[in-house]
C-alpha cells in the first residue's frame, strides 16, 4: 500500500513539472515588458479569451514606511488615491485649492496652539477648531464627491478596490477590453495629480475602519499585540492600519510627503493581464504615464530588528473563545530558507493531510482549525514563520500550545517522509497552473514577483526551487529556527472573573 | 538581466533628478479627459455551447470544453437543503453534506481518499447548502479517471464512518460556541432570523440539542431520500472532448440505478413583518454593527430590474446615495451599503448594514431611515439613474468572461425553472427602467413601517440612545441554550430499581437515619488542578449546613477565592473583589448543592426528585429544576464508584463530569471518600485529597455567610 502510493507520487513529480516549465514558455510567449524613461515598469500578458481586461498597480511602499508617529499614512493615502484630481471631483478647482490651503493654514495655527501642551489656551483651541470646521466645510462646497471610482463604475469597472500591507500599497479593478484607455488617463491622472480633498472626513472613515478590523474583533486585536510583542524595533510592529492617535492626528502635509517619496514612476510596477494589444498598451503608457516626472528611487527601512534575546508571551484579554498564535522569527523573502518555509507551511497545513489538520483538528480534537503561514506580516524584511490555532470549545490555549510544539518538535527529530514532501511539491505546482486561468490574479502575480524578486518569471522558477527542497532542508530549517528562545506566542484570555461580573 | 537594467535605470533617475529637478516633462499634444474619451465597439462575447444529455438513470449532464489549461472540474448539483431538515435535528442536511466526504466511501476511508486526492493535487468536496447539494471535484487533466472514479463513489457509496460524525459534531458545537465572538457575525445572524421567522427553517438555529440527536442513521437515511440519479445534474467543465466525456460519464454510471419519489417543493416563506429595534449587547467592540430592512422579492419578479437599479442607487458602490452621505459626508463608516435581496426560488432579504462607531449610532441609523424614505418620495435624478444603469449594462460582460460562468448559469436557471435567456431579459429590463419605474417599485417594495433593525454594540457609549428612532427597542438574549439532555426510560419498575440501589447505597454509607443525624459538614483538602500545562496545587476548605448552605474556600497560588450559597443567591469572592454570584456561577453552585451527599443519598425522601435505575448498578437522580446526576455504584460494596453530571463552564458548551471516590474511611459512624478525581469532557481536571471531615461540629448561617 505505502509503496504504491509512493510510487504514484514519483510519477507526479514528473509531470507537473513538466507542466509549469511549458507553462513557462507558452507565457514566454505571451509576456511584453518595457519600462518608460521615468522608470515605471509595465508587464503586460495577452489572454484573448474573453474581452476583458485585468489592471493592478503595484507600489512598492506599505505601512512599513509609514514616519514615526504618523502610522497609517501608507493607508491613509491609499483612500486618497480615490478622491480625484484637479479635473475629476471639484465644481471649480481655483476656488477648491484657495480653501484647501486655507483649511490647512487654519490647522497649522490650531496645532501651534495644541503643541503649547498645558500652556495652551483653551479658549484659542475652542475657536480655532471652530474656524477648523467652517474652512473644512467651505472646501468640502466644491466637491463633486465620489467622482473618480464613479467614472470606472459606470463604465463597467468590476472589482475595484486596493489594499495596503505591511510592504506594498495595490490598486486594482478590471474593464471591459474596449475602455483600456480610460484606465490608461484615470491612473495615469490619480498619481501625476492627486487632490487631498475630504482629507479630514476620510481620516474619520480610516478610523472607522480600524474600529472594525481590529477593535471590534478579537482576532484583530490579537494579531496587533502579536506583531507589537514580536517586533521591538522594526515597523512590522505596527498594524497596517495604524495605530488610533496616530491617525486621527494625520495631516495633509504628511499624506503629500509620502505621495512624492514613494509614489515615484520607479517605485510603481503595472501588471497588465487580458485582451490586450500590447503595442497599443505601450503608445498608451508613453501617452499617459510618461508625464510622471522622474524622481529618485525611495529611502529604505534602516531599521533592522535586533535579534531575539528570549522568548515573549502575550496575553489579549478578550470575551470571546480563545485563538492563538505562535510565531517564530525568520530572515527575509530573498534567504535561501524561504522556499524552505513554503515547504513547511505546506506539510503543516496544506489540505486535510497537513500535520496540523492530522493531528489538532481530526485526530485529538484540539482545535476547529489551525494553520501556518510562511510569511509573516512581510517578506520583504526579516519576518515570522506563523502557526494559527483556533481551540474547540472546551479545548484550552496550552493545550493546543503543547501540540503544536510537539508538531514542530516532531519535524526537527524525524525526516519528513518523500511521499510527503512529494505532495506538498505537487500541490504547489498545481496551485500554479489554476491561478493562470485569471487575469485579475496573474496581473497580481507578475508584478509581486517583478518587485519581490526582480523577475516576474520567478512565479514559475521559483517551483523549480521549491522541487529542490529535501527532507534534510526541512529537518535542518526546523531545527535552525523553531527553538523558545526564538519565539513570541500571543492568545486570548477571558477577562478576570471580578470584571467579568460588572 | 532585468535587474542591471532597473539600476541602470534608477542611476538615471537619480542622475535626472539632479541635474534637471523641476524640469516639466516634455510638451505634447494635449490629453483627453474622461469625458471626451471615445472608444471602439467591444469585441462580441464567445458564448460557449453546452452540450446537454439526459443519461439512462435520469441524471441530467451538462458538458462545456475549455481547452486553456490541463484541468478539469465539475459539480452534481443535487436537489435538497437544509430547508427539509427535521425541525429536532436542525443541521442534519449540513452535517449530511460534510461527513458524506470526509466519512469515506465504501472502498476507501476519508483519511484514505484525503491522501490519494491531495497526492495529485485533485479534490472531491460535497456540501449541502440552503436550497441544494453539490458533490464537485476538480483535477489535473491526467488524472480525471482516478478522480472521477473517487467522485462517483463519494456520490454514490458514501459509508458515513462514525468517526467523521463524531468529528464534525465536535466542530458544529465548537462553532456554535464560538457563534457570539464576532459583533457582525451577530448582526447578519439575528437579522435573518428576524426577517424569516424563528419558527421555520429559514429562520431557525441549529443549537447543542439538535447537533446531539444527530446519529449517523439519520445521515443515512437523508443522504438516501435525496442522492438519486433523476434528482442530479451533472455538469463538467474543462480540458476534454464533450463526446468523449459523454460516454466516460455514461459508463461511469450505468450502474446507479438507483431512485426515490420526486422531491417536494421547498416550503413557501410565511413570515409577516416584525418592526421594531432588536438590541444585543456586546461589551468588547467600539463600533456598531447594524443591518437594517424586510423581507425582499424572486428574481423573476417583472420589476426585479428596477429593484436593482433602485437598490444600486440607494446603497451599490461609491455612488450610492448611502455611501455618499454616511461615509464621504459624515464620515460615520467604512463599510455601509445595500441590496434588494432577490433569490430564485423564495424572497430574499432586503437589506442596508454597515458599521458604526458606538456615539454614532442612532444617528446613521436615522440617515438610513431617512434615505429609504427619500428613495421612496422623490423620483431619482437622471444622472443617477443613467450612472446605475451603465453600471449594470457596461459591467454585463463579466457575465461572460470565463465558459465556467455560462455553464454555471445555464444550470442554475434550469435548476429553479428559470428561463436560458433569463440574464438577457435582465439586460433588457435594466435598460428599460426609467425614473418613474424607480420611484414606483420603491414605494410599491420598500415598506419604511416593516423595517426590522438589529443593531450589535456597545449601548452605553450610544451618543443617543435607540429610542431615539421612535420604535420600540428590544433587548437580544444572546445565551447559548444549553442541550437538554436525553431523559432515560422512566417507569414504575425502574423506579422501583432505582429506590432499592438508593437503600443500598444508605446502608452501605452508614445507614438513612446516620445521614439523616448530620446537620452540619466540614471537609478540608487539598487539591491539584490540571489547568494548563502546569499543575497548580490548591488547599480547599467545604463547609455544609443543612439544607442548603454552602461554603467553599479555596487557597491558589495566585491568590484566595470564596464562594457562599444561601440555598437561592450568594456571592464570590477574588483577589479582584467581590460580586453576586450570576450567571454560570450561579448555575453551578446550584448544582453542586444538589449534588451534595448528605442530601443527595437521601433523595427518596426530597419531593420533587425522582430516583431512578438506568442500569444494573447506576441511578439517576433529577429534580424538577433541571438538575440531574447519575451515580455508579460499586457492586459489591454498594459505596458510590463514580458520579457523572453535565455542569455548565465559563466557556464553550456545558461539559461533562466525570468524579472517582476511593479511599473510604469510617467518620461518625458513616463511611466517606478520602479522595477524588474529576475528569472533565474525558480529561484528568483534579484530584483531591480529604484530611479531614468534620460532622455536626454547630456551624452557624451567620458565619458561613461571613464575607472575606
Amino acid at each position: 500500500m505505502m509503496r504504491l502510493t509512493r510510487g504514484a507520487a514519483l510519477v507526479l513529480v514528473v509531470c507537473p513539472l513538466l507542466v509549469s516549465a511549458q507553462n513557462l514558455q507558452d507565457l514566454e510567449k505571451r509576456v511584453t515588458e518595457f519600462t518608460l524613461p521615468n522608470g515605471l515598469h509595465f508587464i503586460v500578458l495577452e489572454r484573448h479569451e474573453a474581452p476583458v481586461v485585468s489592471f493592478h498597480t503595484y507600489v512598492n511602499a506599505g505601512s512599513v514606511n509609514d514616519p514615526g508617529g504618523r502610522t497609517g499614512l501608507a493607508h491613509m493615502f491609499e483612500h486618497m488615491a480615490f478622491k480625484g484630481t484637479d479635473t475629476i471631483g471639484t465644481k471649480n478647482y481655483a476656488g477648491e485649492r484657495k480653501a484647501l490651503d486655507a483649511v490647512e493654514q487654519v490647522y497649522d495655527r490650531l496645532e501651534a496652539e495644541r503643541n503649547k501642551g498645558f500652556r495652551s489656551d483653551p479658549e484659542a483651541v475652542k475657536k480655532l477648531e471652530a474656524e477648523l470646521k467652517a474652512a473644512i466645510e467651505k472646501a468640502n462646497s466644491f466637491v463633486e464627491p465620489n467622482v473618480y471610482p464613479q467614472i470606472i463604475e459606470e463604465n463597467g469597472g468590476v472589482g475595484l478596490n486596493a489594499g495596503t500591507g505591511m510592504d506594498s500599497t495595490n490598486y486594482f479593478y478590471n474593464l471591459p477590453a474596449n475602455r483600456i484607455e480610460l484606465w490608461f488617463l484615470l491612473e495615469s491622472e490619480r498619481f501625476l495629480k492627486p487632490v487631498f480633498r475630504e482629507f479630514y472626513k476620510e481620516r474619520d472613515v480610516v478610523r472607522e475602519e480600524r474600529r472594525m478590523r481590529i477593535e471590534s474583533s478579537p482576532q484583530g486585536r490579537l494579531m496587533e499585540t502579536m506583531l507589537a510583542t514580536a517586533f521591538a524595533a522594526h515597523p512590522y510592529r505596527n498594524t497596517p492600519g495604524g495605530w488610533a492617535s496616530d491617525i486621527e492626528s494625520l495631516r495633509v502635509g504628511d499624506a503629500r510627503r509620502f505621495y512624492e517619496t514613494y509614489y515615484v514612476p520607479v517605485n510603481l510596477t503595472i501588471g497588465i493581464a487580458g485582451d490586450v494589444d500590447p503595442a497599443q498598451a505601450r503608445r498608451l503608457a508613453d501617452k499617459y504615464f510618461s508625464r510622471l516626472p522622474v524622481a529618485p528611487p525611495p529611502p529604505r527601512v534602516n531599521t533592522e530588528e535586533p535579534a531575539q534575546s528570549g522568548r515573549k508571551r502575550a496575553a489579549v484579554e478578550s470575551p470571546a473563545q480563545p485563538f492563538l498564535m505562535i510565531g517564530y522569527k525568520r530572515p527575509d523573502q530573498l534567504n535561501a530558507d524561504d522556499v524552505v518555509f513554503d515547504v513547511i507551511s505546506s506539510i503543516l497545513s496544506s489540505g486535510r493531510t497537513g500535520m496540523l489538520y492530522k493531528e489538532l483538528v481530526r485526530d485529538k480534537k484540539l482545535a476547529l482549525g489551525a494553520m501556518a503561514i510562511a510569511t509573516f506580516p512581510g517578506g520583504k524584511y526579516p519576518g515570522m514563520f506563523l502557526v494559527y490555532s483556533v481551540p474547540n470549545a472546551g479545548r484550552t490555549v496550552e493545550e493546543n500550545e503543547e501540540a503544536i510544539y510537539g508538531i514542530l518538535e516532531k519535524l526537527k527529530k524525524e525526516k519528513v517522509d518523500e511521499a510527503t514532501l512529494a505532495r506538498v511539491k505537487t500541490k504547489i505546482r498545481a496551485s500554479l497552473i489554476r491561478q493562470l486561468d485569471s487575469n485579475s490574479g496573474m496581473a497580481s502575480q507578475l508584478t509581486h514577483y517583478y518587485v519581490n524578486y526582480g523577475n516576474w518569471r520567478k512565479l514559475f522558477t521559483g517551483i523549480e526551487e521549491i522541487n529542490k527542497v529535501t527532507a534534510d532542508d526541512v529537518q535542518r530549517v526546523a531545527r535552525k529556527y523553531f527553538f523558545e528562545d526564538n519565539r513570541t506566542v500571543a492568545f486570548t484570555v477571558k477577562p478576570k472573573a471580578g470584571e467579568a461580573g460588572k | 538581466m532585468t535587474r542591471l537594467i532597473i539600476a541602470t535605470l534608477a542611476a538615471a533617475a537619480v542622475l535626472g533628478a539632479q541635474t534637471a529637478p523641476a524640469k516639466a516633462p516634455a510638451k505634447q499634444a494635449p490629453l483627453p479627459s474622461y469625458q471626451t474619451l471615445k472608444y471602439p465597439p467591444l469585441k462580441e462575447v464567445r458564448i460557449p455551447e453546452v452540450a446537454t444529455y439526459t443519461l439512462a438513470n435520469g441524471m441530467k449532464l451538462y458538458l462545456v470544453e475549455n481547452h486553456e489549461l490541463p484541468l478539469i472540474s465539475g459539480f452534481a448539483l443535487v436537489r435538497t437543503g437544509n430547508l427539509f431538515d427535521p425541525p429536532d435535528k436542525i443541521g442534519l442536511a449540513d452535517v449530511t453534506g460534510t461527513v458524506m466526504r470526509t466519512g469515506g466511501t465504501k472502498r476507501k476511508t476519508g483519511d484514505e481518499l484525503d491522501e490519494q486526492l491531495e497526492n495529485i493535487a485533485a479534490s472531491v468536496e460535497s456540501d449541502i447548502g440552503e436550497t441544494s447539494g453539490r458533490v464537485s471535484f476538480s483535477a489535473l487533466k491526467e488524472n480525471t479517471d482516478e478522480v472521477l472514479a473517487v467522485f462517483k463513489d463519494v456520490l454514490t457509496e458514501p459509508e458515513f464512518r462514525q468517526d467523521k460524525l463524531d468529528l464534525v459534531k465536535t466542530q458544529l458545537r465548537s462553532a456554535i460556541s464560538r457563534r457570539n465572538d464576532s459583533p457582525g457575525g451577530i448582526a447578519a445572524r439575528e437579522f435573518s432570523e428576524a426577517v424569516y421567522g424563528r419558527d421555520n427553517s429559514y429562520g431557525w438555529r441549529m443549537e447543542y440539542e439538535h447537533v446531539d440527536r444527530i446519529q449517523r442513521d439519520d445521515l443515512i437515511a437523508f443522504y438516501r431520500r435525496y442522492f438519486f440519479p433523476a434528482n442530479i445534474m451533472l455538469s463538467v467543465y474543462g480540458d476534454f472532448s464533450a463526446p468523449e466525456m459523454k460516454a466516460r460519464i455514461e459508463k461511469l454510471f450505468a450502474d446507479w440505478n438507483y431512485t426515490q419519489p420526486a422531491v417536494p417543493p421547498f416550503p413557501p416563506v410565511q413570515q409577516k413583518a416584525v418592526p421594531g429595534v432588536f438590541l444585543a449587547t456586546k461589551e468588547d467592540v467600539n463600533q456598531t454593527f447594524f443591518y437594517a430592512g424586510h423581507l425582499g422579492g424572486l428574481l423573476n419578479d417583472k420589476n426585479y430590474p428596477a429593484l436593482e437599479v433602485m437598490a444600486d442607487i440607494l446603497g451599490g458602490g461609491f455612488k450610492s446615495r448611502l455611501f455618499k452621505r454616511i461615509r464621504t459626508e459624515l464620515g460615520y463608516a467604512y463599510s455601509i451599503g445595500a441590496d434588494w435581496g432577490a433569490n430564485y426560488n423564495h424572497p430574499g432579504v432586503f437589506t442596508i448594514s454597515g458599521s458604526t462607531k458606538s456615539a454614532s449610532t442612532a444617528e446613521t441609523l436615522k440617515v438610513v431611515r431617512e434615505e429609504i424614505e427619500k428613495i421612496r418620495n422623490s423620483e431619482v435624478t437622471d444622472a443617477e439613474l443613467a450612472s446605475a444603469k451603465d453600471t449594470v449594462l457596461n459591467s454585463f460582460v463579466f457575465n461572460f468572461d470565463t465558459p465556467g460562468k455560462t455553464l454555471t448559469r445555464l444550470v442554475t436557471y434550469e435548476y429553479f425553472g428559470y428561463p436560458k435567456d433569463f440574464i438577457f431579459q435582465y439586460q433588457k429590463g435594466v435598460a428599460a427602467v426609467t425614473r418613474a419605474d424607480v420611484l414606483r417599485v420603491a414605494r410599491e417594495y420598500l415598506k419604511p413601517e416593516n423595517v426590522t433593525i438589529v443593531a450589535v454594540g456597545k449601548p452605553a457609549e450610544f451618543g443617543e440612545p435607540l429610542t431615539a428612532l421612535g420604535m420600540p427597542v428590544k433587548a437580544i438574549d444572546l445565551t447559548i441554550p444549553e442541550p437538554k439532555q436525553a431523559a432515560a426510560k422512566v417507569d414504575a419498575a425502574s423506579m422501583e430499581r432505582g429506590r432499592q440501589l438508593l437503600q443500598r447505597l444508605q446502608a452501605a454509607a452508614g445507614g438513612a437515619k446516620k445521614i439523616a443525624e448530620v446537620k452540619d459538614f466540614t471537609a478540608v483538602s487539598t487539591a491539584e488542578i490540571q489547568a494548563g500545562p502546569m499543575p497548580m496545587k490548591a488547599s480547599r476548605t467545604l463547609r455544609w449546613l443543612s439544607p442548603g448552605h454552602l461554603r467553599q474556600e479555596q487557597e491558589l497560588p495566585f491568590g484566595k477565592i470564596t464562594a457562599y450559597f444561601d440555598g437561592t443567591a450568594g456571592w464570590l469572592a477574588t483577589p479582584q473583589g467581590t460580586m453576586d454570584l450570576q450567571g454560570p456561577f450561579l448555575k453551578q453552585t446550584r448544582e453542586e448543592v444538589f449534588r451534595f451527599p448528605m442530601g443527595l443519598w437521601l433523595s427518596d425522601r426530597v419531593p420533587g426528585r425522582t430516583v431512578n435505575a438506568t442500569a444494573e448498578d447506576v441511578i439517576e437522580v433529577s429534580d424538577q429544576q433541571g438538575n440531574s446526576v447519575r451515580v455508579q455504584l460499586e457492586p459489591k460494596t454498594g459505596l458510590p464508584l463514580k458520579q457523572f453530571y453535565r455542569t455548565v463552564t465559563m466557556q464553550g458548551p456545558p461539559s461533562e463530569v466525570e468524579e472517582s471516590y476511593s479511599d473510604w474511611r469510617e467518620v461518625d459512624g458513616l463511611r466517606l471518600p478520602f479522595a477524588i478525581t474529576l475528569q472533565q469532557s474525558g480529561r484528568k481536571i483534579m484530584d483531591v485529597s480529604i484530611t479531614d471531615y468534620k460532622l455536626n461540629s454547630g456551624l452557624k448561617a451567620e458565619e458561613l455567610s461571613q464575607k472575606p
